[in-house]
């Protein structure tokens, strides 16, 4: 046994992220790491990797206790980490990169960058990476830099490599060549522990799995033994079955059309959304649905093509579009929704009075008597309205922002990534709070890479690969394997095969 | 909630609440004490309305820069702005004799002077501190060649000017016992509360300072306000400029509004603005200046030297950032 973790507690702000959880993995192994978002996956691979720090448990690598880690002595023993967010320097060359603090230097103490440079090329062409060693990190797209990120790790002299959802931005030419490398380390008798939401590669590439929800341990086993259905069922547990929350609804008239439309990050999209309806745009990291959805609200000007609302065409700034009942909600709530220095009702009505402008004093008691209703109901969890935004849970946030965009009386949702840091609880919450809006008659189109999510609440889901529109499926082909075959193209490639779907 | 039913709320949780939402009072309180005690029986009304009359011009400036500084930007060259829109604003007055047209002349000056700041920053997008670093150079600048090529040392309020009694009331005179500076300062501080407090586009101005992408996503024309505020501050310095006139009957262009910037920034900061904008209150700046303020008439009630004078506003001002600290490591961060 190369690695145990036994019994491992943690909490954040005594909320318990992880409950009694252990994991095994076995020299020259690739175990699986499986679990939906916040189900503490990450929690436990960061306690590993030293980022965090364990409440309670045990951890044995190598039959050597551990009693200490951090980010500095975890690679001292034997473990490497691929975080899932990207820790690069942009303002570094690629090389740089990869020797940072570890530099090859001469006698003199001078860097030797041509036998670096040499160094990163011989990984590159080992790895089939077709990456320029002294190229500015700043250059290169979202996939290379994860493949940069995971190059890094591979030329450590690992026992055992971490790696947290390392595809989410490669192809399937660039997934295959990490999947022949992690097969050659394997049989060099490297351990790999493996985090990754998509079925299709965990059955490709792992020996074994472990399964995770809500900070609990569920499962452990062979891959062979287990089918992606009964591994999905462990993963969501009883939420698996909440697929009634969906009400087939009645379909009106188009409420908003694309026609044409180009800009930054999509090209010739045509769309049509009728009113009442869930439409969910999916596609792989970078493929152009947070971009084509960021456009349709006026952040960012269409190079090209017509955006029409209720017939009518619209073209103008974010202003423009709140008067025509829009409103988004921006993924990445911290960054880009929350006023961290706001309370609850300040949140909830910034938008509303950027409409109502004209009329600047603010009616506290019926801005008060709005929020109350508006809270209820969203069934915002809160002490009082006078109570900061950021003491809120990602979820109850979220809802004041939904709440903010009720508020301004709009009829269009754009959910960009809406259940974002947001735990499986919240996280339904939100999923009903949305079929709500759209039985009242609400156009809701929601931005996200969750499959089941999209299962659960849309009557259709638009698919992007490479900036464009793949296809739209109905309900009834909605999927993982249909939309993972647009999303990642594999259908352009294997329909010489199996003839058009 | 339960909690503060069963204990009544005594003495010490409402020093706890100041203590937590306006350490600044407290700041104040300990100075004053010492002011108080320093200067004993020696202490009068006359001398509390000379701190307040010494605290008026620069507080208006402060009240301009607290409202920038909420926004998350910086402003360096309000008091060359007096010095500038000062002296300008004495030669309308020479030229016309009126006191209401100097000060719609001044205030008008000095909005022009912010919205040239507002439109480098808010516009043109260029960093505050770099912009407004130009401008200081520059207002000033303008106004010393300006007086230089007419020969003089300074501009001079002309004493034998018709409106020239109420120009000097304006800046010298008092209203039962109060300075009309005084005056004019707390009815522009309580309207900066009423416009941050009641209207939307006070609203506005936290959620900019708090967040400018959220602010803009939540369909603020982020660009515009940041204009606007920095007019409102402007008109605000070139209210402070006109009565800074009246005041001394001179501007002294290479004097006038020195280090202003410096001492408002700190009665800001003093009185609980963050730096990074988008918390704060305006109440706080009045407090962060007449605490200012009363620390020069203590040095002086000492008869120390006043060169010490900033070494010991510096401390104050360390002081008030500590406070503030350890108040954000008392809450969990996120």
């Amino acid at each position: 046994m190369l690695l145990e973790m036994i019994n491992i507690d943690k909490s954040f702000f005594n909320v318990k992220v992880l409950n009694d959880v252990s994991l095994h993995v076995e020299k020259g192994e690739v175990h699986a790491l499986l679990g939906e978002n916040g189900a503490g996956k990450s929690t436990l691979m960061n306690i590993l990797g030293g980022v965090h720090e364990k409440d309670r448990g045990t951890i044995t690598l190598d039959h050597e206790k551990i009693e200490k880690i951090n980010p500095k002595i975890a690679p001292q023993l034997g473990i490497a980490f691929v975080h899932q967010e990207l820790n690069l320097f942009n303002d570094l060359r690629v090389f740089e990169n990869i020797f940072l603090r570890e530099e090859i230097t001469n006698k003199f103490g001078q860097l030797d960058k041509q036998k670096m440079i040499g160094e990163v090329e011989k990984l590159f062409h080992n790895m089939g990476v077709d990456i320029d060693p002294t190229v500015m990190v700043s250059e290169l797209d979202t996939s290379k830099k994860q493949l940069l990120e995971i190059a890094k790790a591979l030329r450590k002299d690992a026992k055992l490599f971490i790696l947290d959802e390392p595809t989410t931005a490669l192809g399937n030419l660039e997934i295959e060549n990490l999947f022949s490398i992690i097969r050659r380390l394997k049989e060099q008798g490297k351990s790999f522990i493996f985090i990754s939401h998509k079925m299709p590669e965990i059955f490709q590439i792992a020996d074994k799995y472990t399964v995770l929800r809500n900070g609990d341990f569920v499962g452990a086993g062979s891959i062979s033994e287990v089918t992606p259905e009964s591994l999905t069922r462990m993963m969501v547990g009883d939420c698996y079955d909440n697929r009634d929350i969906y009400v087939c609804r009645e379909l009106k008239e188009p409420i908003l059309e694309l026609q044409n439309f180009s800009g930054k990050g999509f090209q010739d999209v045509n769309l049509t959304v009728n009113k009442g309806e869930v439409l969910s745009l999916t596609g792989l990291q970078g493929s152009g649905c947070s971009e084509l959805m960021q456009c349709i609200f006026g952040c960012t000007k269409p190079t090209s093509g017509t955006l029409k609302i209720n017939g009518k065409v619209v073209s103008g700034g974010i202003r423009t579009l709140m008067k025509n009942k829009v409103g988004m909600i921006a993924s990445n709530r911290k960054e880009n929704a929350i006023l961290k220095d706001l309370c609850l009702l300040e949140n909830c009505y910034v938008s509303e009075h950027t409409l109502s402008w004209k009329k600047q004093k603010i009616n506290k008691q019926r801005e008060l008597e709005k929020y109350n209703v508006l809270s209820k109901k969203l069934n915002i969890k809160a002490n009082s309205c006078k109570d900061l935004i950021v003491s809120l849970s990602g979820g109850n946030q979220q809802k004041v922002m939904i709440a903010r965009w009720l508020n301004t009386d709009a009829e269009i949702f754009l959910l960009d990534n809406p259940t974002q840091g947001i735990d499986v609880g919240a996280k339904s919450e939100i999923y009903k709070l949305i079929v709500q809006l759209s039985e009242q008659g609400k156009t809701i189109i929601m931005n996200t890479q969750e499959i089941s999510e999209i299962q659960k609440i849309s009557d259709r889901c638009a698919i992007f690969y490479h900036s464009r529109l793949q296809i739209v499926l109905d309900r009834k082909d909605i999927n993982e394997e249909t939309v993972m075959l647009y999303a990642t193209n594999a259908h352009g490639i294997r329909e010489g095969q199996n003839g058009k779907q | 909630m339960e909690n503060s039913k069963k204990n009544r709320p005594g003495w010490s949780s409402y020093l706890k609440w100041i203590w937590q939402n306006a350490n600044y009072v407290l700041i104040f309180a300990v100075i004053f004490l010492v002011y108080l005690l320093i200067n004993g029986q020696a202490t009068n009304w006359a001398g509390i309305t000379n701190i307040m009359r010494h605290s008026s011009v620069i507080g208006i400036v402060a009240l301009a820069m607290g409202l920038i500084i909420l926004i998350g930007d910086i402003d360096l060259s309000v008091g060359s702005s007096i010095a500038l829109v000062g002296g300008f604003s004495v030669l309308i007055f020479n030229a016309t004799g009126s006191v209401a047209i100097t000060l719609a002349a001044g205030i008008l000056g000095g909005a022009f002077t912010g919205l040239i700041n507002g439109m480098l920053i808010g516009k043109v997008r260029m960093p505050a501190f770099i912009a407004t670093l130009a401008t200081m150079m520059m207002y000033r600048s303008i106004s010393q060649y300006y007086l230089a090529s007419s020969g003089v040392a300074m501009y001079k309020v002309d004493a034998s000017s018709p409106g020239y009694d109420a120009f000097f009331k304006l800046g010298n005179g008092n209203i039962m016992t109060i300075p009309i500076l005084t005056l004019v300062f707390l009815a522009m501080a309580l309207m900066l509360i009423y416009i941050n407090g009641s209207t939307k586009f006070g609203k506005t101005i936290y959620a900019l300072g708090s967040n400018e992408k959220a602010a803009r996503l939540a369909g603020i024309n982020t660009e515009w306000l940041r204009v606007a505020v920095f007019v409102i501050a402007g008109a605000l310095v070139g209210l402070a400029a006109v009565l800074f006139a009246a005041q001394n009957g001179t501007i002294t262009p290479s004097s006038a509004g020195k280090n202003y910037e410096l001492y408002a920034i700190a009665a800001v900061v003093i009185g609980g603005v963050s730096m990074l904008g988008g918390k704060g209150k305006i109440v706080g700046v009045i407090f962060g200046m007449l605490t200012f303020t009363i620390i020069d008439k203590i040095i002086l009630s000492l008869g120390y030297n006043p060169l010490i004078n900033d070494t010991i506003k510096g401390a104050i001002l360390l002081m008030a950032i500590l406070f503030q600290m350890f108040q954000k490591g008392g809450k969990p961060s996120r």
